[in-house]
């Protein structure tokens, strides 16, 4: 885009300038940001009014505060923060004032006072907005939200293709937006799993057409101090390359009667693990199943394309099978059945439990090796929460994995990342990882402060990282878990561990729901409901709450439970439970880290 | 300077200082078993604090030894054991319950409850063990307390099914005595009832019953045990010949009734100091078969019962446990002072015994009618194990069945087999039906039907070989080398326990294998086909493929030679293959094979 513009002629040839120094300007012009471009017209203006050239740095003219720009977050794993921070980044550079906010500190009454307003939202399991933002997104979506008149807006929407209700809440907020009267400055962008070029683009257009028009009165002040700052903030990060590990570690937790398959994982870091906390995830760079692989290069008549092979082994997505997925197929294919299941209408409910190879078995088609790249978007890595303190096992990251194996439609599927890792990795192999931060899950920064975890199945993962750690640093603070899992005998991850903790005073007490060891089910919730009394009396003694695991059920059913504990214990109304588990959550004391 | 004196009086250090009874008992060399009773506050232990220990599926190692009081033994899944470190899992823990069924008689409504019991919370089986009872596998902690509200919902319970007490007491079933089968069952009953522990601690534990509050005085509290209830174990019977089917001499105290020409019963023979366990490499420990004592008449039996049982709670041996049994109570004191202090206890002299004769130790399989013209099935249950076989019959689902439409009772059988008892005539097609439907009467050759094994692995801790799991292919083998010599209908008995403490009393067997260490076993041969008489050790350390080997020209001979109702074990004697045993003390002599079968 910038290339193109720039040559593109901007100075006209009639401008008192030399050819070159003409394609100069028109280099330097073209690329530049309406805001950029406002600024050097007030520079340009104030330098001539002072007469004082060498001044380069101090705009002439007196200068207008930075044009505010709020960047709102919803952000679940992480990665709609991650975006925001860099437009804002970008923002200022651009003469922006941005402000990041988490959706979860949002106070809504206060966007009618905005100018510009840019969302960056996650949608979460069945078209679900992040857990942390459900409070204001419901407030927003409610009859007392704020008009909007004169508010300018954008909305980025991050989702996956695979389920669904592809970016149902970026696609809710961008249209409640404009119904409360804002104007949309740039159409919003539905993005899958490879968000991050289309993401970028997306950013940069956004805050160009969020720019003020250029006007002589328009003049706008860079704000030097924000963007070195802004540089600062780059370099304390961790570094998020992907790195190799090795497996050093593999083994399955659930015992040989279980009907699951847990898989314990110690990587480790030649050259010095990243500097992870706990509650930081690591996402894997997982390959697919080589039978899987060969049976779509059968299904096309590719068997013989070693290249394709590699790529669809490491790069591809070659399970998921999303609405888009068919229609790229039957643009790549013209396969006449195939557009019939979409032109019916049917093709959302067909492609539920299906894969791609139902797809291209189903509808036979010539399809060529490029095809299959069209159809497909890259591979996904997967983010684990990591499961160890640095404190204790030193350059080591412990992940622990459930296998995924299901059935649909007559065939076994499995989870790409947890079977790459259950069955195809053993001891002595090489991983491809990268560290993905999660500040919004940490130990309090007492180590006085009491702990309450919950951590059912996987779920338990940060926990053993929140263990080891607080046992490193002689933590004084309680701490309390709630684990569940199938059955007692054979699901009970890291049992001798918690035992030891126990012993040695880094878990203070532990209570276990698991659910099929008796005639009725019995979950963590259902604990926390039992101790409903001793879990308020932490919390009102200034415990923090955790959460990690599903999502979709056990992290409501949880926090249900600790409303209703509220309220049965304190004698307090629905709305002053919900009330004060919701002043828990803006406290950040109740956090959460569900998938 | 250092001369300089002062003067100063100190107090005469104490001679004695006040000590535990624990410690007391220590200083007077009592076994480790008795300090764990004394500290336990009449069973309790820690066991209730022990319940509520989520991350573990374990209790202490001394509410281990306490749990067995309540009936429950602490257990783990053997065949996954070595996986489970390096799954940073402690063993796959789980309790066995046994219940106490005085007599075996359970009614069909408690059948149907205790089916339940076993589909919910235990695998889905029902286990008929050796002494008449059943008992449950696989129980987790978790679930003990709602298991033990179940099993008291049924009006049973397992109060002293395990530990040093008075066990679950047995009594023949003999279906065709009518009479003779009421008073052993009432004789049963009675002091099952009346040498129970009076402790609340099984009802505060597991059904959270309130502590009874008063003084820890034992006359109060356990009148008849005491604080450090019975030396070790107690097991007691009561048989009606001809059949010996509760294994009278393996136990330790047996009422034998002595019956009129009508069938009724004029009184008891009283038999002490059978026992079958021992310790492998001590010959210090060794089986016993019981002592024929005296005869009682029927209004004085119970009154014995508890005096053989005070003698021994306070002659027995306290100090090493593994003589601590009334068998060795009578060899170190005789039986003549043994029968003296009963006597006085009972405050009158008994009569000598009375003239009695037993033909066997098995059940009678199939149909029989009763002297009152009820009708009773004695089905084959391989091991006791009441569960519905792949390919193999249905049990549990037939039973229940059964249970669901009969109007008399079940009874569980010294040979971990069930009647289902006092059918009315009327009622015999409808059961035999579904006795059919369920394929319940299938696969028992003679010599299955004169067999038992004890659990052993992979539940069993003291297993050292497998037992019910490998008995059954053992058999197979057995019984073609049998039919290859004519043999097939020929009644031996063979039974298999995974250790020496004895459980399928494997001594008393024609054929008795006992674990010595991953299918290995030692082979006892000579035993009297009526229980009447210990075998001897015939070959130690047998491996699996080695016992056919050993056996075949041992039957061949059988075959040959025998006389006109000459038992196995009697012929091996006779024909000079192995040294008879008289007794527990001469057990381990004179052992090995005297010559080699042609």
């Amino acid at each position: 885009m910038a290339s193109h513009m720039a040559r593109h002629a901007i100075i006209p040839r009639t401008a008192p300038f030399g050819d070159t120094e003409r394609a100069s300007l028109d280099a330097v012009l073209g690329a530049a940001s309406p805001i950029q471009r406002a600024w050097l017209a007030g520079f340009l203006a104030g330098l001539d009014a002072s007469g004082a050239p060498q001044a380069a740095t101090v705009p002439a003219a007196p200068p207008k505060a930075a044009e505010p720009l709020t960047i709102l977050f919803a952000s679940e794993s992480g990665n709609s923060e991650k975006l925001a921070g860099d437009m804002a980044k970008l923002a200022r550079k651009n003469g922006f004032k941005p402000k990041v906010l988490d959706f979860a500190d949002l106070d809504i009454a206060s966007l009618a006072k905005e100018k510009r307003i840019v969302a960056i939202a996650a949608t979460w399991g069945e078209g679900e907005p992040p857990a942390r933002a459900v409070r204001a997104y419901n407030e927003l979506m409610a009859d007392g939200a704020p008009r909007l008149e004169g508010v300018s807006f954008g909305v980025l929407s991050l989702g996956d293709t695979s389920y669904a209700e592809f970016c149902a809440i970026g696609k809710a907020l961008d249209a409640r937006f404009e119904a409360l009267g804002g104007t949309r400055a740039h159409d919003r962008a539905d993005l899958d799993l490879d968000f991050e070029t289309p993401a970028a683009a997306w950013i940069k257009d956004t805050l160009k057409a969020l720019a003020p028009p250029p006007s002589a009165d328009n003049v706008v002040a860079v704000d030097f101090a924000a963007r070195a700052a802004g540089d600062e903030d780059e370099e304390a990060e961790p570094s998020r390359e992907p790195r190799v590990v090795e497996v050093i570690d593999h083994v399955n937790l659930n015992s040989s009667r279980s009907d699951k398959e847990t898989i314990h994982l110690a990587l480790e870091f030649e050259d010095g693990a990243p500097a992870y906390e706990p509650g930081d995830s690591l996402e894997i760079y997982p390959e697919n199943d080589p039978a899987l692989v060969d049976e779509i290069l059968a299904a096309t008549g590719l068997s013989g394309d070693a290249a394709l092979r590699q790529a669809l082994l490491a790069e591809r997505d070659i399970t998921t099978l999303s609405a888009t997925t068919v229609e790229r197929f039957v643009k790549a294919t013209g396969h006449a059945e195939a557009q019939k299941l979409i032109d019916s209408g049917e093709a959302k409910a067909w492609i539920e439990g299906r894969h791609l190879i139902d797809l291209i078995q189903s509808f036979p088609a010539t399809v060529t090796a490029e095809h299959l790249t069209t159809i497909t978007r890259p591979l996904p890595p997967r983010a684990y929460s990591i499961a160890s303190s640095r404190k204790e096992v030193g350059d080591e990251v412990h992940l622990v994995i459930a296998a995924v194996r299901y059935e649909t439609h007559g065939r076994a599927r499995s989870g790409v990342a947890s079977t790459h890792v259950a069955d195809r990795i053993r001891n002595g192999a090489k991983l491809r990882v990268k560290l993905k931060p999660n500040r919004h899950f940490r130990l309090p920064q007492d180590p006085a402060t009491d702990i309450i975890m919950i951590g059912p199945g996987t779920g338990v993962a940060p926990f053993r990282a929140f263990v080891q750690e607080r046992r490193a640093v002689e933590a004084p603070g309680r701490s309390w878990l709630f684990f569940g899992d199938r059955h007692f005998t054979h699901d009970f991850l890291y049992q001798l561990e918690w035992q030891e903790a126990l012993e040695d005073g880094s878990l203070s007490q532990i209570d276990v729901a698991f659910s099929r060891d008796q005639p009725e089910k019995v979950y963590v919730q259902d604990r926390i409901a039992q101790h409903a009394k001793e879990v308020v009396a932490w919390l009102d003694g200034g415990a923090s709450f955790y959460v990690c695991g599903d999502a979709t059920r056990m992290a409501k059913d949880v926090r249900n439970a600790v409303v209703k504990a509220f309220q049965d214990v304190k004698a307090l109304s629905p709305a002053e439970a919900e009330a004060a588990v919701a002043a828990l959550e803006r406290a950040h004391r109740y956090q959460q880290d569900v998938y | 300077m250092a001369d300089k004196t002062t003067t100063r009086t100190y107090e005469t250090p104490p001679t004695d200082r006040p000590i535990s009874e624990a410690e007391a008992a220590r200083a007077a060399g009592l076994a480790a078993n008795e300090h764990i009773k004394i500290a336990s506050g009449y069973l309790r232990g820690t066991l209730a604090d022990g319940l509520l220990k989520h991350a573990t599926g374990a209790i202490s190692e001394d509410d281990g030894q306490l749990v067995k009081f309540h009936g429950m033994y602490l257990q783990d899944d053997r065949d996954i054991r070595a996986e489970r470190t390096k799954k940073k899992l402690e063993k796959a823990y789980s309790f066995m319950i046994r219940l106490r069924i005085a007599g075996g008689v359970v009614t069909p409504k408690q059948w149907l409850a205790l089916d339940e019991i076993a589909t919910t919370y235990a695998g889905g089986a029902l286990r008929a063990t050796t002494r008449q009872t059943f008992q449950y596998h696989g129980v987790i902690k978790s679930n003990l307390k709602r298991t033990m509200a179940a099993i008291d919902a049924t009006l049973l319970d397992t109060i002293a099914a395990c530990g040093d007490v008075n066990r679950n007491v047995m009594a023949a079933t003999n279906p065709a005595q009518t009479g003779a089968h009421k008073a052993a069952y009432q004789l049963a009953k009675d002091i099952s009832d009346s040498l129970l522990p009076k402790t609340s601690a099984w009802r505060e534990i597991w059904l959270d019953g309130e502590r009874v509050v008063g003084g820890e005085d034992a006359a109060e509290i356990e009148p008849i045990y005491g604080k450090t209830y019975l030396p070790r174990k107690f097991k007691t019977v009561v048989a009606v010949p001809p059949s010996n089917e509760v294994d009278i001499f393996a136990h330790d105290l047996g009422f034998i009734a002595i019956l009129d020409e009508k069938g009724g019963v004029t009184g008891w023979n009283v038999t002490v100091g059978g026992g079958m366990g021992m310790t492998h490499g001590e010959t210090d420990t060794f089986p016993r078969t019981a002592d024929v004592m005296c005869f009682v008449a029927p209004e004085d039996a119970l009154k014995v019962a508890e005096a053989v049982m005070t003698v021994q709670r306070d002659w027995g041996n306290r100090k090493v446990r593994k003589n601590a049994r009334l068998k060795y109570t009578i060899e170190r004191y005789g039986l003549a002072a043994f029968r003296a202090e009963v006597e006085t206890r009972v405050g009158k002299p008994l009569a000598d015994p009375k003239p009695f004769a037993f033909t066997a130790n098995g059940d009678r399989y199939g149909w029989t009618e009763g002297d009152d013209g009820r009708h009773h099935l004695t089905l084959y249950v391989a091991s006791g194990r009441i569960k519905d076989y792949e390919n193999g019959p249905q049990l549990l689902t037939g039973l229940r069945r059964i249970a669901e439409i009969h109007e008399g009772d079940f009874r569980l059988t010294g040979n971990q087999n069930v009647i289902i008892a006092n059918v009315p005539s009327e009622k015999r097609a409808e059961i035999e039906a579904l006795v059919d439907q369920y394929g319940m009467l299938k696969g028992a050759s003679a010599l299955r039907r004169n067999s038992m094994a004890c659990v052993a692995l992979p539940t069993c801790g003291l297993a050292l070989a497998e037992s019910e799991r490998y008995l059954p292919s053992l058999m197979d083998e057995l019984e073609a080398s049998l039919a290859s010599h004519g043999l097939q209908d020929d009644e031996i008995t063979i039974r298999m326990t995974g250790c020496p403490n004895g459980c399928a009393r494997p001594f008393i067997a024609e054929i008795g294998l006992v674990g010595r260490g991953p299918e290995r076993y030692h082979l006892y041969l000579g035993a009297a086909f009526d229980g009447s008489r210990l075998g001897k050790l015939y070959a130690e350390d047998v491996t699996a493929s080695e016992i056919k080997t050993l056996l075949d020209p041992l039957f061949a001979a059988y075959a040959r030679n025998k006389q006109a109702g000459e038992r196995f074990g009697d012929y091996l004697i006779r024909d000079g293959y192995v040294t008879r045993t008289t007794n527990g003390p001469d057990f381990h002599d004179s052992t090995g094979a005297l010559k080699s079968a042609a």
